[in-house]
């Protein structure tokens, strides 16, 4: 076999990634796993090794979760991946070919763009923040909750004044409790949740109890946080992020009167969706799950996808954390190893008896959580006409909305209209907002609209090296 | 905008504008910057909006900067290096 | 449903079909424009955005004097374009440039410019050979490849946005008061002598007249009304890069720089079929040309890409055709859609309403392409 060619390449090396990479070793394949970032973790366990070594009195209030995640990584390093962090994938060829970069290209000594053919592929890039575009998010000192939870996990970094956090879902809770674990001043916590969630949410509360663990650690966070004394405002209607050149206070309606409040950040965190760039880019069927409003690639119990060799695992699949991550990653490498013909189908079963045991018991929270956290529709679609959607293209809810009036039926027909979505983020930040938007225009489902195209490359890479690519 | 939660006694020195930055190994460019007080690091191409990192992952590409001479690139993704020079590109 | 009732139908709302029912409109005809919007089918999204002369027409010299008309023209049209829906069109008519590579691309362009000469009636060719020192000349910002054998230069070309080209004629066409319909997939089309129904999946809509402007699909609608729309696809792939400083002040056929500084890059022709997936074989044979020719592109950061399919003739020049069975019906069709919007929203209105300009657009009839029985 030609040193560039493996029998299994994962992207991404989070917790997905990397239970994949240490099961399909186990049975001997060959494997590569490219991460744009410098460290394994992938976003719930970033910089891991990172923080145990540089700062242990951080690593040590982490948690038994995010510790769990230093074995795994250590495992993962072991185990005989070929593993090249930094790297940017561009592109995807149909015949799984794929081309990746460098995260850093400095410009007179670039290294030769990489090229690499595999028999099969994982797809476990997770999750990013679901976008919550309102007046005023484009302001520097707004920023989203994960991002200050990064900051505090690769740099030891905390915001020094107060902040404000506004949104709703897990990740909110948890970070909250970080922040007031590092000593951070939270002056206020803008609850987006519907009134009463908790009652809609209920039916599905008997089956959540089985995962009690999770049910008692959310009750935990939410008492942690009341006893900081940290004034929570619920059931809110709208959010304005204000300043002149940076981010100086909040508005939001609370009931029928205005509040205002001054802080030094304003820290957002709408739930998180399925990263679905590079399975969009290759042409992968998606479904759209309507209860978390979010498109999903389709995929069946072992993570195959509409295409033949490519699976996914973890968030980018579906939204479900860490444990339910690596559980999928044994599962997706599992049926890999079979098809590769290292192991019987009769094996590939029963190794993964464990894991779908294990899954089943973490899945049991999951229809409670996404119903509770469900988005509500002025959190997807800003009632503020003048809100940015596209923040690469500055392009408004007003001037996607007049596209529509223009006759407008699909999203690559607004994106030509108004630009929304040709900047360098490629519709990352706007592209959900763009179909709820199209959607509830035409009062049809977000599924029946579809998503903008796109296409490479998923990541920039410059001409130069474009021309070097083998 | 940010504080350490603790001393670090490696550091290494970077460029940014010309100026010279004395900051932590292991950490992504952004950090870096973010940890001196830069708040600021590129004006929107549109309206010239001034902008700031929003995700630090590598989503958001308000965080691009100039290093090495090379434009455009995600400096939340990119570990400093000893000498690095960084711009803004306006 | 309630039929809707008009002078013109115009079938297709891409750059031709706009361009018509815009035209149309403002020659105070009730126009209808339907469009289905098939995002695999759409090519003016796919559009490099240039208007140009230069290149077109070998074989037709009635062709090239279209093509200059239309660029003669388009400076008023842009202008009129731009006040009456205040968007801008960012175009700019400075003169174009192909730039050669080697000596036989050279020499080649030589002998095409001296054939062209030859065909024309006026005995003239507006396109001059630049050796490569005056074409650094022209181009002091940027230096040329050291590959770089020289240019050809043709005054009458000049570059748009060719997104704010279609998004301006569309609000043009509302404010002349024409509709448009998206969503309409034409199911059949009744000739109803004189005057015509087309049926949509949902809808139906009477006009005295009616335009087949629908790109690809033009060939299943000609049938319709007993009218041979010979066209088929050809893919072309595009790259784009980040805005940056601008430096670029002539558009090239490979190579331009749009207003907001980003650079486009193409061009690809490919037989595919109906196919609009990047591949990265043709985006690395477009980055090479484009760096052989300017090595300072090397270090742009491209961000997106795109992949449209052209709609060709067989010898890729326009057809325009009214049906001789259904006399009323008419199909018109051209890749250089973009260029040609200033005459297909003037010219080719009048030909359809009142059949003046006849005889000039004989020559484009699809006649031309029966292949001759022998004896």
């Amino acid at each position: 076999m030609s040193p560039l060619e493996y029998d299994y390449t994962i992207i991404g090396a989070g917790p997905a990634g990397m239970a994949a990479a240490i099961t399909a070793r186990q049975h001997g394949l060959r494997v590569l796993i490219l991460d744009e970032q410098h460290n394994a973790g992938g976003q719930i366990f970033r910089n891991i090794e990172g923080i145990e070594k540089n700062l242990n009195s951080e690593y040590r209030k982490l948690g038994d979760e995010y510790k769990s995640g230093w074995s795994l990584v250590k495992e993962f390093k072991k185990c005989g991946a070929d593993y090249f962090s930094e790297r940017s994938v561009w592109q995807i060829d149909k015949d799984l070919g794929i081309h990746h970069v460098s995260t850093n290209s400095k410009s007179f000594s670039s290294s030769i763009p990489s090229y690499i053919k595999t028999k099969n592929l994982l797809i476990a890039v997770g999750a990013m923040e679901r976008p919550m575009p309102l007046p005023g998010w484009t302001l520097p000192g707004v920023m989203a909750c994960t991002a200050v939870d990064a900051l505090y996990k690769t740099s030891g970094l905390v915001p020094d004044k107060d902040v404000i956090l506004a949104g709703s879902g897990p990740l909110l809770l948890l970070i909250a409790c970080r922040l007031l674990d590092a000593g951070v001043h939270i002056s206020a916590l803008l609850d987006t949740n519907q009134r009463f969630a908790i009652l809609k949410a209920s039916p599905f509360l008997p089956q959540a109890l089985r995962s009690f663990s999770y049910l008692k650690k959310g009750i935990s966070m939410m008492q942690k946080i009341k006893n900081a004394g940290i004034p929570i405002y619920t059931g809110i209607k709208s959010i304005e992020a204000l300043g002149k050149s940076k981010f100086e206070k909040v508005r939001f309606k609370n009931g029928t009167e205005f509040i205002e409040l001054s802080a030094g950040m304003l820290l957002l965190h709408n739930g998180v969706v399925p990263n679905i760039q590079i399975t969009r880019q290759l042409g992968c069927e998606h479904r759209w799950y309507e209860l978390q409003r979010y498109w999903e690639p389709v995929a069946d119990d072992w993570g195959n996808t509409s295409l033949d060799g490519v699976s996914i695992a973890g968030d980018c699949g579906k939204i479900s954390g860490s444990s339910i991550s690596e559980l999928t990653g044994n599962l997706a490498a599992l049926d890999t190893v079979y098809k590769i013909g290292a192991i019987s189908k009769v094996k590939r079963n029963q190794f993964s008896q464990p894991h779908r045991k294990e899954l089943s018991y973490h899945k049991a929270v999951r229809p409670f959580l996404d119903k509770l956290f469900q988005p509500g529709k002025s959190w997807l679609i800003p009632e503020k006409k003048e809100t940015i959607v596209c923040r690469c293209e500055e392009v408004t809810v007003n001037d996607i909305r007049q596209a529509i009036s223009m006759g407008a039926q699909s999203p690559d027909r607004i994106k030509s209209l108004v630009r929304c979505g040709m900047g360098p983020c490629q519709a990352r930040m706007c592209g959900l907002t763009v179909s709820e938007i199209l959607a509830d225009a035409r009062n049809i489902s977000p599924e029946e609209v579809g998503y903008l195209k796109i296409r490479s490359p998923i990541k920039p890479i410059t001409l130069g090296k474009l021309a070097e690519i083998d | 905008m940010f504080r350490k939660l603790h001393k670090n006694s490696e550091t290494i020195k970077i460029w940014f504008e010309g100026s010279s930055l004395d900051v932590e190994e292991g950490q992504t460019v952004a950090a870096a910057l973010l940890s001196e007080g830069y708040l600021f690091f590129r004006n929107s191409k549109i309206s010239g909006q001034p902008r700031a990192p929003y995700c630090m992952m590598g989503v958001c590409y308000e965080c691009m900067l100039e290093i090495d001479g090379q434009s455009s690139q995600q400096s939340c993704l990119i570990p400093v290096r000893e000498g690095m020079n960084i711009r803004r590109q306006n | 449903m309630i039929e809707k009732q008009a002078d013109v139908v115009v079938i297709g709302g891409g750059i031709i079909g706009i361009s018509l029912a815009y035209g149309l409109s403002k020659q105070n005809a009730k126009v209808l424009l339907i469009d289905k919007e098939d995002p695999l089918l759409t090519a003016s999204r796919g559009n490099f955005g240039l208007v140009w002369v230069q290149s077109k027409g070998e074989g037709m010299p009635e062709y090239v004097e279209w093509c200059i008309e239309a660029a003669d023209k388009w400076p008023q049209f842009s202008e009129n374009l731009e006040t009456e829906t205040g968007i801008q069109l960012e175009y700019a008519k400075n003169g174009g440039l192909e730039i050669w590579l080697g000596d036989e691309e050279y020499n080649t362009r030589v002998n095409f410019i001296d054939k062209m000469r030859k065909q024309s009636r006026s005995g003239t060719y507006d396109c001059e050979m630049l050796k490569t020192k005056e074409l650094q000349e022209m181009l002091p910002e940027i230096k040329l490849g050291e590959e770089v054998s020289g240019g050809s230069f043709c005054p009458h070309d000049g570059y748009v946005n060719p997104l704010n080209l279609v998004k301006a004629m569309h609000k043009g066409f509302k404010l002349s008061g024409g509709n448009y319909y998206s969503g309409q997939s034409v199911t059949n089309i009744e000739f109803l002598e004189p005057g015509f129904r087309i049926h949509t999946e949902n809808n139906s809509y009477i006009a005295e007249k009616l335009v087949i402007a629908g790109g690809l699909v033009s060939k299943k609608l000609g049938k319709m009304v007993d009218i041979d729309v010979p066209v088929g696809p050809e893919r072309g792939q595009v790259l784009v890069t980040e805005r940056t400083k601008k430096i670029l002040p002539f558009p090239a056929t490979r190579i331009r720089q749009n207003f907001d500084g980003s650079f486009l890059f193409g061009n690809s022709n490919e037989k595919v079929g109906y196919n609009i997936e990047t591949t990265s074989e043709v985006m690395k044979k477009i980055a090479i040309r484009a760096i052989r020719t300017f090595p300072y592109l090397k270090n742009l950061q491209l961000i997106r890409s795109w992949s449209a399919l052209r709609v060709l003739t067989p010898d890729r020049n326009p057809v325009y055709v009214e049906s001789k069975t259904c006399p009323g019906a008419f199909a018109v069709t051209s890749h250089s859609g973009v260029s040609l919007a200033s005459v297909h929203s003037s010219n080719l209105g009048e030909w359809i309403i009142e059949g003046s300009h006849q005889a000039k657009f004989e020559v484009f009839h699809p006649r031309r392409f029966d292949v001759p029985k022998t004896a």
